[in-house]
């Protein structure tokens, strides 16, 4: 808990009438082949951004390997039947664009940025991409070269660490709870298998085509139209993989790294998705807790106590499943004292209602943050993407700001019982154990791993 | 072709206070930041770290806004706020829904009117300062490679030699009469500038500045020590080793012009082909041509933000099959064919469009999803603080669209020579020690 006292500010000007946000118009359309299209004009630059998004990631293929469909992604932007890998590069660059490509569980993505004089071969680019990649041999044997040091490399970040136990702490035999491959399975990645997923996945019937910014959505839409109106391809079939267990009790799990100089902390538990009704609660109550510089948790282990840097709280939300998490890189002898204020903070709102000034800082914090998006046309498109790609109601941006302000302290005392899972939190330290394990240990029963995820005595 | 035009509008207060305005109602939030022109390269002697330490400290309470009241305030009226230490200026910025606006005035001119903080703040922050160097350096592969490593071989004044991010002994020994001194002397108003961007009204920006501002006392013109370096005619070197991670690395750093001279606008496009993403020439050449690299990027550090000596730095990240002299060796092959021949008239052409396309995505752009215009922010900060010629947003991406192929050329022969260079070489320890214990 807080030791000091906290004084108030004098002389603060009040804030002045709110302006009414107003979300740009979006223009829908679904082409003949399936493809959904969302447009919408931001003219802040002439320029606009975009992204092709397909509803696989690497979680629909995790039972042929993990990471299978982010390597595809990564292959997809390295040669088309038309133009080689260089090619590709030297045109994105003659237009002034950008490109990536990548997967994440529930999506793979094509995303780009240009300039709007040039949306037309930007366009045809992305179209040759989802459609006519041609996976090079010599290409793909360069990349899985890349990706093998690449996960080598992960493995001596803290942060990588301490998120991938997490993940298999609470997701099990679920497909989410393989973060990244193993150097093995890299290994063992084939053409064959990447292209498979290439043709399963790259299809217009489960394509969302997103694009924010400097043009008419019209004159776009007849563009997109022309483009990608001969592409052709069913959704493919979505299996839902069996629901994780909810890990039951505390327990702790030691990744040790010899020699570190800090403790990366990780807390986390079962949650909810987007579409759930309690998220906007569980939204507000997260950045109460630790999702805000404002927050409990910040002003606690931060600024009064000065353990961390950096600590924070999320929820994440997957498209099968959610988890809230807690996390701080500390001093290594105050991984104790640092889990002991996490768990305070978490049952402090479980157990006692918000005051209500507390509660309307909150709300204005989340509601004038939302906002912000507005500004700039990737914010805008990466709210329209989480509305579309999350199947959330239509209204849903615009009527967000009200949700958040008609919650009560009742609500949040009920959202943080139901939520912050205080008693069942899996507790994941990354660290020298020979600092830290006996304060790990008072927390619950501990396993300790090496940084290879080798199970240590 | 579209052209982006800024509207700005901008004075000087009596107490010597720049202010800029740039109104933009398209949406209805406005980003405020004040820079003072003061980094850590001017830091005191002694006192390596120190002005970031400081930063931290203007979080800290001011006179009418005590501890934890700066973060609450603008927290609690929707917005977000940041500070961040960089060369040559440091600044603090906020992104609120415009009715906040005169909160956001009101807390900015608080703390450059009067600090008032205390040794247990001081405390405080020196430990969460501690933990931002472990968790982004000490605890990290490659923890500051190679913007901490690159300083001490590179040069040898002091100023741009030393510790940025400080030794913990030097952050030890700071006090709060350090940090009382640094504020009289370098958090003047005539040594910063105020920006106001997005859903303000010029003459009702500064207008605003004028109530909020415009009664601080002027201070003492700050006085800067000297940064320049003595010329360098060898080539220099040095080693780092790296505690985590598990490829070999180094850094090649080559000394670059002034800002805004012929040779940096050259220089600028020369460094876009070496280091423009998978376009690039390094990238192409070291990793996907010859694949010894599995990463090679860089480029100028801030490139509108430095008042003082800068490098052009590459960064490799290579296979351990190869060594580093054979690195080095495809490496130097490709700045030798940009000394010998120059870059070629396409390339030329297409860089120029890249260019103006990443300009426009600067001054839009946010540092994050919550922090819009903070490109347009620091361009406009930088160019009054140092050039106090605002307007150059507007006019100066015509420089590096008229950069001709000759001058790239020039430029390279010029200043990509191994007696103008330092490198880095930051190794992984053995395999077998790092599996020990």
């Amino acid at each position: 808990m807080a030791t000091r006292t906290v004084e108030v500010a004098t002389g603060v000007p009040g804030l002045a009438p709110e302006r009414a946000v107003t979300w740009p118009k979006r223009t829908k359309a679904r082409l003949p082949n399936g493809l959904e299209v969302i447009l919408a004009e931001s003219h802040s630059i002439p320029k606009f951004h975009g992204e092709l998004f397909f509803r696989s990631g690497n979680a629909a293929v995790a039972d042929r390997a993990p990471g299978l469909a982010e390597m595809t992604a990564t292959m997809v932007r390295t040669g088309t039947v038309k133009r080689a890998s260089r090619q590709i590069e030297e045109d994105l660059r003659s237009i002034g664009a950008d490109l990536s490509s990548a997967a994440g569980m529930d999506t793979s993505a094509i995303s780009f940025a240009g300039l709007s004089e040039f949306a037309e071969p930007l366009l045809g680019l992305v179209n040759e991409l989802a459609r006519e990649a041609a996976f090079p041999e010599a290409e793909f044997e360069r990349e899985r070269r890349q990706k093998l040091e690449e996960v080598k490399l992960e493995r001596t970040q803290p942060g990588f660490l301490a998120s991938e136990r997490l993940r298999k702490v609470l997701f099990g035999a679920h497909p989410y709870a393989q973060l990244s491959p193993s150097e093995q399975q890299v290994a063992a990645y084939k053409r064959e298998d990447l292209q498979m997923v290439y043709r399963e996945s790259y299809t217009p019937g489960n394509g969302l085509l997103l694009l924010v910014g400097d043009f008419d959505p019209q004159a776009m839409l007849q563009n997109i139209e022309k483009v990608f109106g001969a592409w052709t391809g069913k959704k493919p079939e979505s299996r839902m993989a069996a629901a994780p267990a909810n890990p039951h009790g505390r327990r702790v799990y030691l990744v040790h790294v010899p020699g570190a100089v800090q403790t990366q902390i990780v807390a986390g538990c079962h949650a909810i998705m987007r579409r759930h009704p309690d998220w906007v609660k569980l939204g507000l109550t997260n950045s109460l807790y630790g999702g805000a510089f404002n927050s409990r948790l910040v002003m606690n282990i931060r600024e009064d106590k000065g353990y961390t840097y950096s600590p924070r709280s999320g929820v994440s939300a997957l498209r099968q499943h959610g988890y809230l998490s807690v996390s701080a890189a500390v001093r290594n002898d105050v991984v104790a004292a640092s889990l002991t204020e996490i768990f305070y903070e978490m049952d402090k709102l479980r157990s006692l209602p918000v005051p209500e000034a507390e509660l309307a800082d909150a709300q204005n914090y989340l509601s004038g943050v939302f906002s912000m998006g507005l500004a700039t046309q990737d914010g805008l498109l990466s709210q329209f993407s989480n509305v579309a790609l999350n199947e959330l109601p239509d209204d849903y941006l615009e009527t967000y700001r009200q949700k958040v302000r008609a919650l009560t302290p009742d609500d949040l005392l009920a959202t943080a019982r139901k939520y912050l899972d205080s008693a069942n939190m899996q507790i994941v330290a990354v660290g020298d154990r020979t600092q830290i394990e006996s304060q790990a240990a008072l927390f619950g029963e501990l396993e300790v791993y090496d940084a290879q995820g080798k199970r240590l005595d | 072709m579209k052209r982006l035009q800024v509207a700005i509008e901008n004075k000087t207060l009596a107490n010597g206070l720049k202010v800029v305005i740039a109104p933009d109602t398209t949406a209805p939030v406005v980003t405020v930041g004040v820079y003072y022109k003061i980094g850590f390269r001017l830091e005191p002697q002694g006192r390596s770290g120190f002005a970031h330490l400081f930063e931290h400290m203007m979080f800290q309470g001011s006179a009418n806004a005590p501890k934890m009241q700066h973060i609450k305030l603008i927290n609690s009226s929707g917005g977000t706020l940041n500070g961040s230490t960089s060369y040559d200026v440091t600044n603090y910025y906020e992104a609120v829904p415009s009715n906040a606006l005169e909160r956001v005035l009101w807390l900015e001119a608080d703390r450059m009117r009067a600090l008032k903080v205390d040794d247990e703040n001081l405390k405080n922050q020196r430990d969460v300062v501690k933990e931002e160097v472990r968790v982004n350096v000490m605890n990290q592969p490659y923890g500051g490679f190679p913007w901490l490593d690159m300083p001490p071989v590179a040069f040898r004044n002091w100023a741009n030699a030393h510790n940025f991010y400080g030794d913990f002994a030097d952050l030890d020994a700071a006090d709060l009469k350090d940090v009382q001194a640094f504020f009289k002397t370098y958090y003047v108003p005539n040594n910063a500038v105020l920006l106001i961007l997005g859903d303000v009204k010029g003459e009702d920006g500064l207008a605003l500045a004028e109530k909020y501002f415009g009664n601080i006392p002027a201070g003492a013109a700050p006085p800067f020590a000297d940064p320049s370096e003595p010329e360098q005619n060898e080539e220099r070197r040095g080693n780092v080793e790296e505690k985590f991670g598990t490829l070999p690395a180094m850094a090649i750093g080559y000394g670059m012009p002034k800002r805004r001279t012929a040779d940096w606008y050259a220089m600028a496009l020369l460094d876009q082909a070496l280091h423009g993403g998978r376009a690039g020439r390094m990238y192409r050449e070291l990793v996907l041509e010859k694949q010894i690299a599995v990463d090679a990027d860089g480029g100028i550090d801030d490139i509108f933000g430095y008042n003082g000596p800068t490098q052009m730095t590459t960064k490799i990240m290579h296979k351990p099959e190869y060594s580093s002299d054979a690195t080095l060796s495809a490496f130097d092959a490709v700045i030798r064919e940009v000394r010998e021949q120059g870059i070629n008239a396409d390339e030329l052409e297409q860089l120029k469009v890249k260019w103006r396309s990443d300009y426009y995505a600067t001054l839009e752009g946010g540092r994050g999803g919550s922090m819009p215009k903070y490109g347009l922010m620091h361009l406009l900060a930088c160019f009054t603080l140092f050039d106090n010629e605002p307007q150059l947003v507007n006019t100066i991406l015509d420089g590096f669209l008229a950069v001709a192929r000759d001058e790239i050329h020039a430029a390279a022969k010029k200043y990509l020579r191994n007696e103008k260079r330092a490198i880095v070489f930051r190794m992984p320890l053995k395999a077998s020690t790092k599996e020990a214990a």
